[in-house]
């Protein structure tokens, strides 16, 4: 699955390590999902949405938006 | 992109406790290697406990000082981040004991052969294991974070395929004489070598 998280970090200027730790994950997480090698579980999304006040189909695309 | 921050790991890093672990089981081995010189020119061999608690002391002397040192680091750590370390520590230093137990219970010698035990050691190192492992497991799995735990679960499934995939495997090819006969601590290996690095290739790649 497609994200902007790298983006969306660099934005505000993080490192991977400063966003784990506000996400209060590993270091390794924050990598794999920007990656595309691992995508979230559906509590740690929500957070990654509360935390840059987005809703999650903004910072994470399936593919399919707009095909419904 | 032109505006990546240069990333950073937080905190102390692993190379210290990794090269603290190495070093003592260097100081083991050297103990160890002293021990069987003495014995080949006809002296007295250092007692078999020797170089396991030098090792022992040592690492708990260089965890302690590193400790010590990066304790400004520690406090900004989440209770999620402490618990996980703690937990980390407390499983090697089980593998540690067990370790040391069996070693100083059978002498020298391969840790992992079949060479006879006292009852009284075999209870306390199942003890060790049984209460260590379930106490440790509960703790680990309420401090990981979710792709530590997806990565665990691969890295189990993978081992135990490997288990289920030998195990019958070797035990027909015993009954034909074509192997020797079922080594469960072989399987035992081959099942956390499996779960290892396949934990270690989905965690870290």
């Amino acid at each position: 699955m497609n994200n902007k998280l790298k983006v969306l970090r660099a934005m505000r200027n993080w490192s991977q390590a400063e966003l784990a730790d506000r996400l209060d994950v590993s270091r390794q997480a924050v990598n794999a999902i920007e990656t595309g090698k691992y995508d979230p579980s559906l509590p740690l999304a929500f957070k990654l949405a509360r935390l840059f006040e987005m809703p999650i189909e903004d910072i994470f695309d399936d593919g399919f938006a707009g095909q419904e | 992109m032109t505006n990546m921050p240069k990333e950073r790991r937080a905190g102390p890093g692993y190379l210290w406790p990794v090269a603290i672990i190495m070093i003592a089981g260097a100081v083991a081995g050297a103990f160890a290697g002293y021990s069987d010189g003495l014995a080949e020119t006809g002296g007295q061999p250092l007692p078999t406990w020797a170089g396991p608690v030098a090792a022992l002391v040592l690492a708990l002397a260089g965890m302690a000082l590193y400790i010590r040192l990066n304790r400004e680091a520690w406090a900004g750590w989440s209770p999620r981040k402490r618990l996980y370390w703690v937990t980390m520590v407390a499983s090697m230093s089980l593998g540690a004991g067990v370790a040391l137990t069996l070693q100083v219970a059978q002498g020298s010698g391969d840790l992992a052969s079949d060479a006879p035990l006292t009852p009284a050691t075999a209870i306390i190192v199942s003890v060790i294991w049984v209460v260590g492992m379930s106490v440790a497991s509960l703790f680990y799995f309420r401090a990981v974070d979710d792709h530590e735990r997806h990565a665990y679960y691969l890295g189990s499934v993978a081992g135990f395929h490997a288990f289920v995939i030998a195990c019958p495997v070797w035990w027909v090819a015993a009954r034909a004489s074509l192997a020797p006969p079922v080594g469960a601590m072989a399987l035992f290996v081959l099942t956390l070598a499996v779960n290892l690095i396949v934990y270690l290739w989905f965690k870290y790649r």
